[in-house]
């Protein structure tokens, strides 16, 4: 590993030493109308065929020979802003770029060449504007990112309304979900059925699949990279929404013009409110049932060289009556940008990140005899400097570390039980994770480019804690294991340590003008595990650290693509193969009890995974028709020591066939229309294949043990939309839209779940059951305002 | 004790609000191979008892099973006094009655074997009695549902609890079974198993009352509360460790649908053949209890008043 650093800079050096005389051209980029950070706008310039994009802060630097040049800054959406810089010292230019507007649907405004997609080294990403997510067909109405990700290529769920998503074959612990950098650890409201992102405060949304840089790590499958709207620097500006579900509603406005800004978004269901009128009984009138959510954002630009970023999300579940029950994350990040010199960049994030849940049997405390509390959460708190270092115009070098520490607490719980109190379950948890990485991108040539970087990381469990014996050798496999031991540690000692090596590498060949191909390898190591073992993860499922039984998941993925643009690059498409390997992944003995359990580790079950697949894109980027169409072919599979008689089998989350397609119609007058259409592949099931009688039922039995060898029927839906456009929205002022939507437009019942079950009126018989979350077309109308 | 029914009810308000659906569908899957069924559960508390022997038959073939005739059953007790059980009635029930007028299964904290001889395969168990507590009371309160799910049943009634303590010393676990009118409220979706009195093994609960969901679980909840007179019986059935799980899987595997269902797996069972290199093998359970019981007839000027 360290022959390839040592390569790396010597390549990098080599390049800079035989340069010429030779200057930087850096700056920011910005949205004229709200002073917004544009994130991967393009700098180019034609005349060297040289160009780069801008960071996450919207800062660029380009280093090129002294002269004069035509320097063109473009951004999907936007006119193109053509600027002649005479370079013959270093030089700062800040620019803002003015929205495209209706522009957009009728001219392509730059004759220039939009082929980003296949001249770009990234592959295996996919980025969804947030002014398409919106167009697009929602849930009840609801804009949702982490819906409308999943029409993406490689994206998928386990069924409607299932929590979280998968990516590639991986389940939904592996995914790394950012915001403004720090990790959400649940990314659902009411158990999967609406994300926690309030898509008012959303700016931008990146998913990596693969090809992953070595600025990221922690989980196995993928990146969800997630910033927030910095807030409008130019002028106040409301924007809300009443929906079915949530009513929104954001400001934002300067701090100081130009200087800095804030966004306050609030979002929370009110069907409670709705209903309360119409409770009678007051026995349900305390009941509560509301779920919201709070994002809040401030930056301020101290000088040239240096912004500060704070941004903060808080979300709650919340049900009960007596009985309560709440869930929600919390994340806070501070940032700290600072402009070293023109070719030197760090962004500094602290974060804190916290998700937790509790259960009370007794909210009101009113019964002394008998209640039962619970309480669970993963909280974190880390510290990441990431350094971009722009060498010259062939090399942009990252580098930089992480360190996060871990508090778990898997659950405390106290139960009194006829005036008898109880405290039982687990104690915290401990543990620090550590990484450093460096890489570089790299133009070779006009043709080829790289990117390469090494990733370490290390991982500490520590004390104070219990290490749990266990002995493989005298357990079943598939079965419990037996506990021989219980070790006990001291606060700060190591109960067990880890350390990856995590390379990364990737490469895009130019073949023609408008056609590249490209590759790449990653590895990846996560030390943190989701316990869950149902079909959909609950959010009672518990986080837990990597221990001396649970050993870090490792990915291992390389994948191929041929990217090419037709038709002047109003076609986008892409073919893209990948194979995955997993190790350590976990699974359960059955009747495992993960809740509560000091002795969990004994009921889970260890192997490997492996996934490959195929994905094909089709995108049409521009028109007044626009959209695209997905198509992945793909399967998943896991080995475990124990289970399907020691046989590979299809995981869970496997869908063979996975087809969407998004079509958004722009008119030119008041309304759009938008499609989504998806299509998928059942997920494996297992089904008995005999019944016994026993106690006068029939109860199942499968005399092959074989898992997931069954599928249940594939899923397709149909959602529509259309789009009202008002000049005015309340008092004459700003504007309005109404948007009508309907989701499962033609009603089909989608099979959640096939399962078998005794007749419930004669337990002796049995049937099979298909389950289906959404049973019906279901309408939403939303009013959306901004002024 | 309102607590309870609010929780069901705000659960049951949250589904309301979805509109999931569930329809009864064909299904095609293979099919296995026949195997000896063992349905045997014996208790302290009555002198006949019965081991049941059956035929495995494919999953979604509704026909009455088929049974297993011409089987030699014996049960020991632990100082190997051997009791056969003989198929009389020629249809599969294999009985034994006590002479002395008391069930064979009395001795608490000892170990009983099953063999079954069925078509020259011999089939052998192993089960241990444990101890039951007793049931130290019933009560019931008045109750009136506040949103009424089903408007056949009436609104008001009562709720029942019983009350049990647990023996001290972790690992006790009891299968609760009660009759309402004289019937048996036992739907193998629904046993209501105890572990220490609690739920599961995770939560130390050991040496307490039965907690309060255990207590009042002889409610159908959404069905017909308690009216005036009605008779009510409650029993628990002291389990082994291994029968404890057995009887989780069996309600597990008989009520694994919806969003948070768990990957299929099969009922674990305690009947194995002397011959492991047989390929024939057997299923089912050989399980033996004590038995607590105690009866109640609700009795509206004895109830507590509503809460």
């Amino acid at each position: 590993m360290n022959l390839l650093l040592r390569i790396s800079f010597l390549l990098m050096f080599f390049s800079a030493a035989s340069a010429q005389e030779k200057f930087t051209l850096s700056g920011v980029v910005k949205d004229a109308s709200n002073g917004e950070d544009l994130i991967g706008a393009t700098i180019y310039i034609n005349d060297l065929k040289t160009g780069t994009q801008t960071n996450v802060y919207g800062f660029y630097s380009l280093t090129v020979t002294a002269g004069t040049y035509d320097v063109i800054y473009r951004y999907i959406g936007f006119e193109d802003m053509k600027k002649r810089v005479k370079l013959v010292e270093n030089q700062v230019v800040n620019i803002e770029l003015k929205e495209a507007g209706n522009l957009l649907q009728e001219v392509i405004v730059s004759s220039k060449r939009e082929d980003e997609n296949v001249r770009s080294i990234e592959m295996s990403v996919n980025k969804v504007e947030m002014k398409t997510i919106r167009k697009m067909p929602a849930f009840l109405g609801e804009v949702d990112v982490i819906r409308s990700i999943q029409f993406l290529p490689g994206v998928s769920s386990v069924g409607e309304g299932a929590s979280g998503f998968n990516v590639r074959g991986g389940g939904i612990d592996q995914n790394l979900v950012l915001l403004d950098e720090a990790p959400v650890y649940n990314s659902s409201h009411l158990f999967g059925f609406f994300s926690v992102f309030n898509p008012d405060a959303v700016k931008d949304v990146k998913l990596i699949k693969g090809g992953i840089p070595a600025q990221y790590g922690g989980r196995v499958s993928s990146i969800l990279d997630v910033r927030m709207k910095e807030g409008n620097s130019k002028k106040g500006e409301f924007t809300g929404g009443i929906g079915t579900i949530f009513s929104r509603f954001a400001y934002e406005a300067p701090i100081v013009k130009d200087k800095g800004s804030f966004i306050v978004a609030l979002r929370r269901s009110y069907i409670d409110v709705l209903a309360k009128p119409f409770i009678k009984n007051p026995a349900l009138k305390d009941s509560q049932f509301y779920f919201y959510d709070f994002t809040a954002k401030a930056n301020y630009e101290i000088n040239d060289k240096n912004t500060v970023y704070l941004s903060g999300y808080f979300g709650r579940d919340v049900f009960g009556a007596d009985f309560g029950f709440n869930w929600g994350n919390a994340t806070t990040s501070f940032r700290w940008n600072h402009i070293f010199n023109e070719k030197l960049f760090l962004n500094t994030t602290v974060f804190y990140s916290n998700y937790d849940y509790s259960l009370d049997s007794d909210t009101q405390d009113t019964d002394d005899q008998d209640s039962f509390e619970w309480k669970s959460n993963i909280i974190n708190y880390s510290i990441k400097p990431d350094f971009n270092y722009y060498v010259n115009a062939k090399n942009t070098l990252n580098f930089g570390g992480q360190v996060i520490y871990y508090r778990f607490n898997p659950g405390q719980a106290v139960g009194i039980t006829g005036g008898e109190r109880r405290e039982f379950g687990l104690d915290d948890k401990y543990a620090v994770e550590l990484a450093a990485y460096v890489g570089n991108e790299q133009k070779i040539s006009d043709k080829i480019s790289l990117q390469y970087g090494i990733r370490y990381s290390e991982y500490r469990y520590l004390g104070k804690g219990n290490a749990i014996i266990l002995d493989a050798n005298a357990s079943t496999p598939g079965e419990r294991q037996i506990v021989t031991d219980i070790k006990q540690f001291s606060q700060g000692e190591i109960i067990q340590k880890y350390g990856n090596w995590e390379p990364r590498f990737a490469a895009n060949f130019g073949l023609t003008k408008s056609t590249s191909l490209k590759l790449s390898y990653n590895r990846l190591a996560q030390y943190v595990h989701l316990l869950s073992n149902t079909t959909a993860s609950s959010p009672l499922d518990v986080w837990t650290p990597s221990s001396n039984n649970i050993k870090p998941q490792i990915s291992n993925q390389v994948a191929l693509g041929v990217f090419k643009n037709f038709s002047d690059n109003l076609f986008e498409t892409s073919v893209e193969v990948y194979y995955k390997t997993l190790e350590n992944q976990i699974d359960y003995v059955r009747n495992a009890d993960l809740l509560l359990n000091p002795l969990a580790e004994a009921d889970l079950l260890f192997g490997e995974g492996r996934a490959y697949g195929a994905e094909f894109y089709v995108k049409k980027a521009k028109g007044k028709v626009n959209g695209w169409v997905s198509y992945t072919l793909a399967r998943t599979e896991r080995l475990i020591e124990g289970l399907n008689q020691n046989e590979w089998f299809p995981s869970r989350i496997d869908r063979t066939h996975n087809l969407s397609i998004v079509t958004i119609f722009d008119t030119e007058k008041k309304w759009s229309f938008s499609a989504n259409f998806s299509l998928a592949s059942g997920t494996p099931a297992s089904f008995p294949t005999n019944k016994f009688i026993w106690q006068g039922a029939a109860l199942p039995h499968n005399y092959f043990d074989t898992r997931n060898d069954y599928r249940i029927p594939a899923s397709h839906r149909l959602d529509l939309a259309a789009t009202r456009k008002n000049k005015h929205a309340l008092f004459g002022r700003g504007s309005s839209e109404w948007v009508f939507s309907v989701y499962n437009a033609y009603n089909r019942r989608n099979p959640y779940s096939v399962y078998t079950r005794q007749n419930p009126d004669n337990p002796m018989m049995t049937e099979a059951v298909r389950y289906a979350v959404f049973g019906s077309v279901l309408p939403a109308v939303t009013y959306n305002f901004k002024f | 004790m309102r607590t309870t029914y609010k929780y069901s009810l705000t659960a049951l308000l949250f589904l309301a609000t979805l509109t999931s659906c569930e329809d009864v569908i064909d299904l095609e899957t293979r099919d296995g191979v026949e195997q000896l069924v063992v349905d045997a559960w014996l208790t302290n508390d009555a002198p006949q008892q019965v081991v049941k022997l059956t035929i495995s038959q494919p999953y979604f073939d509704n026909s009455p099973p088929s049974v297993a005739l011409g089987a030699t059953v014996i049960v020991f007790s632990q100082d190997s006094t051997a009791y056969q059980f003989l198929d009389k009635k020629g249809n599969g029930e294999y009985i034994y009655e006590s002479p002395e007028g008391e069930s064979l299964i009395r001795n608490v904290g000892e170990s009983y074997a099953l063999y079954v001889n069925y078509e020259g395969e011999e089939y052998v168990s192993l089960a241990q009695l444990n101890p039951v507590p007793k049931i130290d009371s019933i009560a019931y309160e008045a109750f009136t549902s506040p949103i009424n799910l089903n408007d056949s049943l009436p609104s008001s009634g009562f709720i029942a609890q019983f009350y049990a303590t647990d023996f001290l010393g972790q690992g006790n676990a009891y299968w609760i079974r009660y009759r309402k009118n004289g019937k048996l409220k036992n739907k193998p979706n629904n046993l209501i198993l105890s572990y220490d009195g609690g739920f599961t093994p995770g939560a130390d609960t050991d040496g307490l009352q039965f907690i309060l969901p255990i207590r009042q679980s002889i409610n159908e909840f959404g069905g017909r509360l308690y009216q005036d007179k009605d008779s009510l019986e409650v029993e628990i059935y002291s389990l082994s460790l291994e029968a404890y799980f057995f009887l989780f899987q069996v309600v597990q595997e008989s009520s694994n649908g919806g969003i948070f269902a768990v990957p299929s797996a099969n009922i674990p069972t305690n009947i194995f053949n002397r011959n492991s290199a047989s390929p024939k093998t057997a299923i089912g359970w050989f399980g033996v209890s004590s038995v607590s019981k105690l009866s109640t007839m609700i009795d509206k000027a004895k109830a507590r008043p509503e809460q």
